[in-house]
């Protein structure tokens, strides 16, 4: 569970030894897009080296290897393997490349990037492969497929964020959003952020340190919500029935679930 | 108001007619501003003509040394130069004394060590020379209005009343009355008319910038939110921070804290920025008071905002004027290049031994605000920030209270009562050992290997106690 | 022929390698004053541990830790096994 999964490029020394300092959820090393083509075999190294010298306990480590069509995909699984790290995130992902992945890990989860058409419509497939914790949208990708430029408003994804959030929440997985590609623009991210989560998301991806303050605050429980579940739950404990009535309104299971999982969220993030 | 009985200053309109008037060999002890910073053209125009003339033995009160003050070395090289007593110093000169002394020593003061200093009469100057922005033919000036305008002129005020003979250097003399001048023609012995005192755009330093490092802004996050834990943003609170980018994006946050929980703050004092002029302009600050203009748009704010206020150098910071501001100061933000296991800061020297700055108001702040806090990354370069001893003492670490890093804060074990307000925090709180500890465990241990063989100079504070000597490298 | 691994960017170092008939390594390095016997040594350690007793080092060091220099080295021994190949 992670509110915010920050990227951090694969073979940048000053970037990964600090990666702790972010307070991001979640860290995403980037072995993809943020690593030269030439440079792939120095970030497997980097990677490898400083992971076996320093542990962390305090945030789940990913890597984003190559996808499963790139000839560094298994060179990246290989290499990191015996890596102390959470799982994997998976670029370009469809069942196969899943199914390909799977061959080779064992103990890691998987989170798929949904960047195109082709994938998202396999996304309820996805979502219930093995090892699989989480769908992260890829919108960049996933809109120059369908040869459609971005929007601040995001009108163009609605349908694959809502798709996205709806099949997550279907099958118990985390959705995490699109990062939000303007580093400087602190209110966008905020708006863009709520946006994400008034439509299901439980997290966001990021791209910039800068970003993570802002995201793990919108994608926490509010202070209303916290002793709204608290209240729920001790009802239901004292109440001992399925249903009961709260303010006048019923409280059913859903609402009761609903109202632990804040609760899990805020002793985690120390609400 | 009239200039009725203002008395007239005489105007000379060259270097050397001034001293057709005057004997130059009287005048060894010379004394400057460097409020126009990188931009001044005055230092060099007058160590010019002491260059040319051969002037021997002198002694050098410039309240700060930047890179574009060459005729300083042509100087020294000249070996002209007997002693230098100065605030901070970068560049060329530095470098060249932290290689090779002067013949006497370099005296590194305050800027309250520096204004008690001239008014005690310790600093003994001959002659001060005041560039000035805009002055009237009475000897008035100020520093916030003419073409060349650089704010505030703080640092030469005691100057201006205790060197034997004041010099006006303008390059715009008008005749109008002026209002509330920081230099007062009372004390004025001559106005040099010139062409230019030099060049205003270069007041503005690279560093005031609000940092975007993402290290920087966690360094800063870290800070708003120990100060707000700590209980001190509260209405009416008073602060001040270093012009550095951490020390600014730290402002930013306190900044987003006040809007928040709607609180004022009374006074921000010291180096103004733009971003310090934004707060004041939107209701947050009651009353700046600039002792030093850092970029343009705090200079124009001082001709407009009344509320913003020039200060001299005496009121800001000398520990024996009862109307210091700093004394009320709450809190202050500052920099470090070195800190230790006593808490001491080094601000003046590098690790390598070279001449890089200097207190400035450093010590001043720190010794008389409620709470120091010190910013810093934990490693520079692989460099650990924490040391057993720092290089050089700028200021004593029983004036330092926190130390703010990416990695967490260490609090000074003197202050139990801050120790005790954060017992429950959910902030990193280490010792300064853990932390420099912590360190190590990235860096390894550094070697140390500091020549201390011969003494080139002092950091003296601002009780004239000698806090640490400064060693040829 | 020369190979190399790593940059010139701050917290990184680069390494340059070639042939040699005995062990030759080079340092430059920003923090040589007080890292340079530590720098030194991962460069030995790293070359024992790939077994390699005849190579021409070169370490361009702009504040990297031990676990980039480490890193920077053995990314140039493989691409210079790979170009042998």
């Amino acid at each position: 569970m992670s509110r915010s999964y920050l990227f951090i490029p694969g073979n940048t020394p000053s970037m990964i030894q600090n990666l702790d300092v972010f307070e991001s959820d979640s860290v995403i090393i980037d072995f993809e897009d943020s690593v030269i083509s030439y440079d792939k075999d120095a970030a497997r190294i980097l990677i490898n080296n400083f992971l076996k010298k320093f542990s962390f306990k305090e945030f789940d480590i990913y890597i984003r290897i190559n996808d499963s069509l790139n000839p560094n995909f298994l060179k990246d699984v290989q290499a990191t393997i015996d890596l102390d790290i959470t799982g994997y995130v998976l670029p370009k992902a469809g069942l196969e490349a899943i199914e390909e992945l799977n061959k080779h890990i064992d103990n890691k989860l998987i989170i798929p990037i949904i960047e195109s058409p082709l994938a998202l419509l396999k996304a309820e497939d996805i979502a219930q492969s093995n090892n699989v914790s989480g769908l992260l949208l890829g919108a960049e990708d996933y809109t120059k497929e369908l040869g459609i430029n971005r929007t601040l408003n995001g009108t163009e994804i609605l349908y694959a964020r809502s798709y996205i959030a709806i099949i997550c929440n279907a099958y118990g997985i985390e959705s995490i959003d699109t990062p939000y590609t303007n580093k400087d623009d602190e209110i966008g991210l905020r708006e863009d952020s709520i946006n994400a989560k008034n439509l299901g998301f439980t997290a966001k991806a990021l791209i910039h340190p800068n970003q993570v303050d802002i995201v793990n605050d919108v994608f926490s429980p509010s202070t209303e919500e916290i002793f709204q579940a608290k209240r729920i739950i001790k009802k239901s404990e004292e109440s001992n029935k399925g249903a009961f009535s709260l303010d006048g309104k019923m409280i059913d299971l859903p609402i009761i679930e609903k109202a632990k999982k804040v609760l899990e969220k805020a002793k985690k993030y120390n609400l | 108001m009239s200039n009725l009985n203002k008395r007239k200053i005489k105007v000379i309109k060259s270097i050397d007619e001034l001293f057709k008037l005057i004997d130059i060999n009287d005048f060894t002890n010379i004394s400057f501003h460097h409020h126009l910073r990188n931009g001044d053209g005055v230092i060099n125009y007058v160590l010019d003509k002491y260059l040319r003339e051969g002037v021997n033995n002198l002694n050098l009160f410039p309240s700060s040394i930047f890179p574009s003050y060459t005729k300083i070395l042509e100087l020294i090289k000249n070996e002209q130069v007997n002693n230098i007593t100065t605030n901070y110093l970068n560049g060329p000169v530095a470098e060249y004394i932290s290689n090779n002394g002067l013949p006497g020593m370099l005296t590194m003061q305050t800027h309250g060590g520096r204004a008690r200093a001239t008014i005690e009469g310790i600093n003994e100057i001959d002659i001060t020379f005041i560039a000035a922005p805009y002055a009237n033919i009475y000897g008035d000036a100020i520093g916030y209005l003419g073409k060349n305008r650089c704010g505030s002129l703080g640092y030469i005020i005691p100057d201006s009343k205790h060197a034997k003979l004041k010099v006006l250097v303008t390059d715009n003399l008008v005749k109008d009355y002026l209002e509330n001048p920081e230099i007062n023609g009372e004390n004025i012995d001559y106005i040099l008319e010139v062409d230019s005192i030099g060049d205003k755009s270069g007041i503005v330093s690279g560093t005031t910038q609000i940092t975007t490092n993402p290290i920087g802004v966690k360094i800063a996050k870290n800070t708003s939110r120990l100060l707000f834990e700590l209980g001190l943003i509260k209405p009416g609170f008073s602060f001040q921070s270093g012009a550095g980018g951490v020390s600014l994006r730290a402002t930013k946050d306190l900044k987003d804290i006040m809007i928040k929980e709607n609180i004022k703050a009374s006074f921000f004092s010291g180096g103004i920025t733009k971003y310090h002029v934004e707060m004041l302009e939107m209701g947050l600050v009651e009353k700046l008071y600039d002792v030093q203009c850092f970029d343009l748009e705090a200079v124009d704010s001082l001709s407009k905002n009344i509320n913003h206020i020039p200060i001299s150098a005496s009121d800001y910071a000398n520990p024996n004027n009862p109307n210091q501001v700093i004394k009320d100061l709450d809190m202050v933000i500052l920099g470090a290049t070195e800190i230790d296991y006593n808490f001491n800061v080094n601000v003046t020297t590098d690790s390598h031994q070279t001449l890089i700055g200097g207190s400035g108001g450093h010590s001043d702040t720190a010794t008389e605000s409620k709470v120091s806090v010190i910013v810093s990354p934990l490693i520079k370069g692989r460099i650990p920030v924490i040391k057993e001893r720092v290089t050089t003492i700028t200021t004593l670490g029983k004036n330092i209270d926190c130390f703010v890093t990416e990695r967490g804060i260490a609090i000074n074990p003197l202050r139990t009562d801050l120790l005790e307000l954060l017992k429950d925090s959910k902030l990193k709180i280490y010792t300064i050992k853990e932390l420099s500890e912590i360190a190590h465990k990235y860096t390894k241990v550094p070697k140390e290997s500091l020549k201390r063989d011969k003494i080139i100079g002092e950091v003296v504070d601002r009780t004239f106690e000698v806090i640490d000597n400064i060693y040829q490298k | 022929m020369k190979t190399t691994a790593g940059s010139l960017e701050s917290s990184d170092c680069l390494i340059t390698i070639s042939d040699s008939d005995a062990l030759d390594i080079k340092i430059e390095s920003v923090v040589f004053k007080q890292f340079g016997d530590d720098i030194l040594e991962v460069i030995t350690n790293t070359l024992k541990e790939h077994k390699i007793d005849k190579l021409k080092v070169l370490c361009q060091d702009k504040g990297a830790l031990d676990y980039t220099i480490k890193s920077r080295l053995e990314t140039a021994i493989l691409r210079r096994g790979e170009n042998n190949e």
